[in-house]
């Protein structure tokens, strides 16, 4: 057994991830180590960790995605393990070697898994292999257009052809019924090679409407594999994830079954190391929905507190006692799911204007606390929301014992989520929470490109309270209101702070 | 204390928002008076005597940003009482009477020159002479008094350009 206890880790990422990390080692009893860019000195993981070390600056070339600078900072800190968050470096198998290669555990699985997972073809075909459902399709090796058909009415109408040497959405072509196939192979075979200098095509069976549904798993590094059931995470704007929730609204338990089954023998089959998330298309819902292997992530997800709430497990120790090399601290049969999650994903955005990222200080950061309400963040009031990240703010997970439990703590945190300087997606996510669709869990993919139109039209269109109104003079009141709100000490003078007061 | 009046404008919404001498806010001359109260930073009540939410206010007047029940919003804030005086002394000011009183003496006629600290009328209250003296240079538009006239505060006396 290669058992090593970590006693100092360092946290290559930033934000809220790099802060529930913190939290973690610091339950642990392990030292932490925060990197930071020049923009980030102040930031509250820098602030928060036992040890803050200046990385380069902002552009996160030059920093966060530094992987010389990072093993630098590793060594200089006599750091025994490296936790790389998601995104940035965290599924990047060049930067999990480097870490192995300066005798620094990679809190994840290794670099061969990480590039084996990362590659879509070899992933499908690992899936396959582990007896996992893929969406069917096919490169038929005779490219004429009579072959193309013949596959394609194997596959079953509707299609989507597919350049095989590509992706990207280049030389794609959606094909509901046989009868335009003709025109569309000729179409898609143009684009593929002019995009990628292969008219090849690749046949896939179109899953229309589908619903994202992923499932939790953790390889132990003593050949254990479990999985931590569902996350629905059809709520996404344009490939990006806003609200996920557990358990999803579309599975029976003996889907739930069937799809965890996979995932755990997925895991085994290709002996998966730390956590990860199978993804899966599911068409339909009930026992009759079919469901079929996307892609894996070989990391800690964001949305990892959902299951949090609905298990009662703690991912991120789970972590770092399997980098440690000790057993995986629960067994399948002590896995269960409990009540309902729903997540929020606070984002620095301004949904009137076409969810424009934003940037700016924040003049104003009130969290919510109240019953049944988690919120990983990683700002703060007076702090400076910059442009060269993610736009994420925080995420707000609600849970109860029902789903309408968790729906309405999630609305009424949302409404007490106070967040003045930038603007955010907050009354978006509550037209979204409020629209009768989501309320029913009738929701696929295409639910918000096809929706937030609309949604953030409606809620536009009211004016303000009054109560709105008659606060947006109190700051003009005069020497009454002695406080104009922290982090605004920098703004200009305000011309009507001399007018008499009349707070009373 | 005198009461204030804003124009408080988000997007194609705008509002008249007096706040009365007792710190009274009404909203387009409603009947709901609401009274703000601050909290703790940028947190303040808003209370219309019944019911009370909490609202969060930052940002300078041209931006004042307004965090409400979920909402945010953006506010331009401008005095309205402030442009009135601005437009008012280019045109006739009013000469009111400062108390009650009774009008002794009219020292001026109308279309007569005035220069700066003139004498124009006489009051008398409390046993006490009170001059009303020319602001600025100018000509007296109109007298709107006569000697002998018992006048209540506030009561216009005459105009001056």
């Amino acid at each position: 057994m290669n058992r090593m206890a970590i006693r100092r880790l360092l946290i290559a990422n930033r934000g809220e991830i790099a802060v529930r990390i913190i939290r973690a080692c610091r339950e642990m009893g392990i030292e932490s180590v925060a990197v930071y860019s020049d923009v980030d000195a102040e930031a509250p993981h820098a602030r928060l960790a036992d040890i803050a070390v200046p990385i380069g600056p902002a552009p996160a070339l030059e920093s966060y995605l530094a992987i010389g600078r990072l093993i630098d900072a590793a060594k200089s800190t006599a750091c025994d393990a490296v936790h790389p968050g998601y995104g940035f470096l965290a599924e990047n198998s060049a930067f999990a070697a480097a870490c192995r290669d300066a005798g620094v555990t990679f809190v994840g699985p290794p670099p061969a898994l990480i590039d084996l997972m990362g590659s879509k073809t070899a992933a499908r075909d690992a899936a396959r292999a582990a007896g996992l459902p893929v969406v069917p399709g096919a490169t038929p090796p005779d490219q004429s257009n009579a072959a193309i058909e013949r596959t394609a009415r194997q596959v079953g109408c509707p299609v989507l052809l597919k350049a095989a040497a590509g992706g990207g959405g280049k030389g794609m072509r959606l094909v509901s019924d046989a009868n335009g196939l003709d025109e569309a192979i000729d179409a898609a075979r143009r684009e593929a090679q002019s995009a990628f200098g292969d008219g090849t095509l690749y046949i896939e069976r179109a899953i229309e409407r589908p619903r994202h549904v992923e499932i939790q798993v953790f390889g132990g590094a003593h050949g254990q594999a479990v999985h931590l059931f569902e996350r629905d995470c059809s709520v996404q704007r344009r490939h990006q994830k806003v609200i996920e929730e557990s358990p999803s609204p579309a599975l029976t338990p003996a889907l739930r079954a069937r799809m965890g089954d996979a995932a755990a023998s997925l895991v085994r089959s290709v002996g998966y190391r730390n956590a990860g998330t199978i993804e899966f298309l599911l068409e339909g819902a009930g026992d009759e929905a079919r469901f079929y292997f996307l892609e894996m992530n070989t990391r800690l997800q964001v949305e990892h507190p959902v299951t949090e709430a609905v298990t009662g497990v703690d991912l991120v120790r789970a972590q770092l006692l399997e980098a440690a090399g000790e057993m995986l601290p629960w067994t399948q049969a002590q896995l269960t799911l409990r009540g309902h999650a729903i997540e929020c994903r606070v984002y620095a955005e301004d949904p009137a204007a076409g969810f424009m990222p934003q940037a700016g200080r924040l003049l104003c950061y009130r969290e919510p606390a109240m019953p049944g309400i988690r919120i990983d963040s990683g700002v703060a009031q007076g702090g400076e929301v910059s442009v060269y990240y993610d736009p994420l703010l925080a995420k707000l997970v609600a849970s109860g014992e029902t789903r309408a439990v968790a729906i309405d703590r999630t609305i009424a945190a949302l409404r007490d989520f106070a967040i003045l300087g930038i603007r955010t997606n907050i009354p978006f996510l509550l037209d979204v929470l409020a629209d009768s669709r989501f309320r029913d869990g009738d929701i696929h993919t295409r639910f918000l490109d096809e929706e937030a139109g609309r949604l953030v039209e409606t809620s536009r269109a009211l004016p303000p309270p009054d109560e709105a109104f008659a606060a947006a003079v109190a700051l003009v009141a005069g020497p009454g209101t002695r406080d104009q709100g922290p982090g605004t000490k920098d703004l200009p003078r305000d011309p009507w702070a001399t007018l008499n007061g009349w707070r009373n | 204390m005198v009461p204030k009046r804003f124009t408080v404008r988000e997007r194609t919404n705008s509002r008249t928002v007096e706040v009365d001498a007792n710190g009274q806010v009404t909203v387009d001359g409603s009947d709901r008076r609401l009274a703000v109260t601050g909290l703790d930073g940028a947190e303040y009540e808003v209370s219309d005597g019944l019911r009370r939410c909490r609202v969060f206010v930052a940002g300078p007047p041209d931006a004042r940003e307004v965090f409400i029940d979920g909402r945010a919003f953006r506010f331009e804030v401008t005095s309205t009482d402030h442009r009135r005086l601005k437009r008012s002394a280019a045109h006739a000011d009013a000469m009111t009477a400062p108390m009650p009183g009774t009008v002794v003496k009219v020292l001026v006629e109308p279309g007569q020159q005035v220069r700066r600290g003139d004498i124009l009328i006489k009051l008398e209250a409390m046993k006490m002479e009170l001059p009303v003296r020319a602001p600025h240079d100018g000509s007296v538009k109109a007298i709107h008094c006569r000697e002998g006239d018992l006048v209540q505060a506030g009561m216009r006396l005459l105009d001056l350009s």
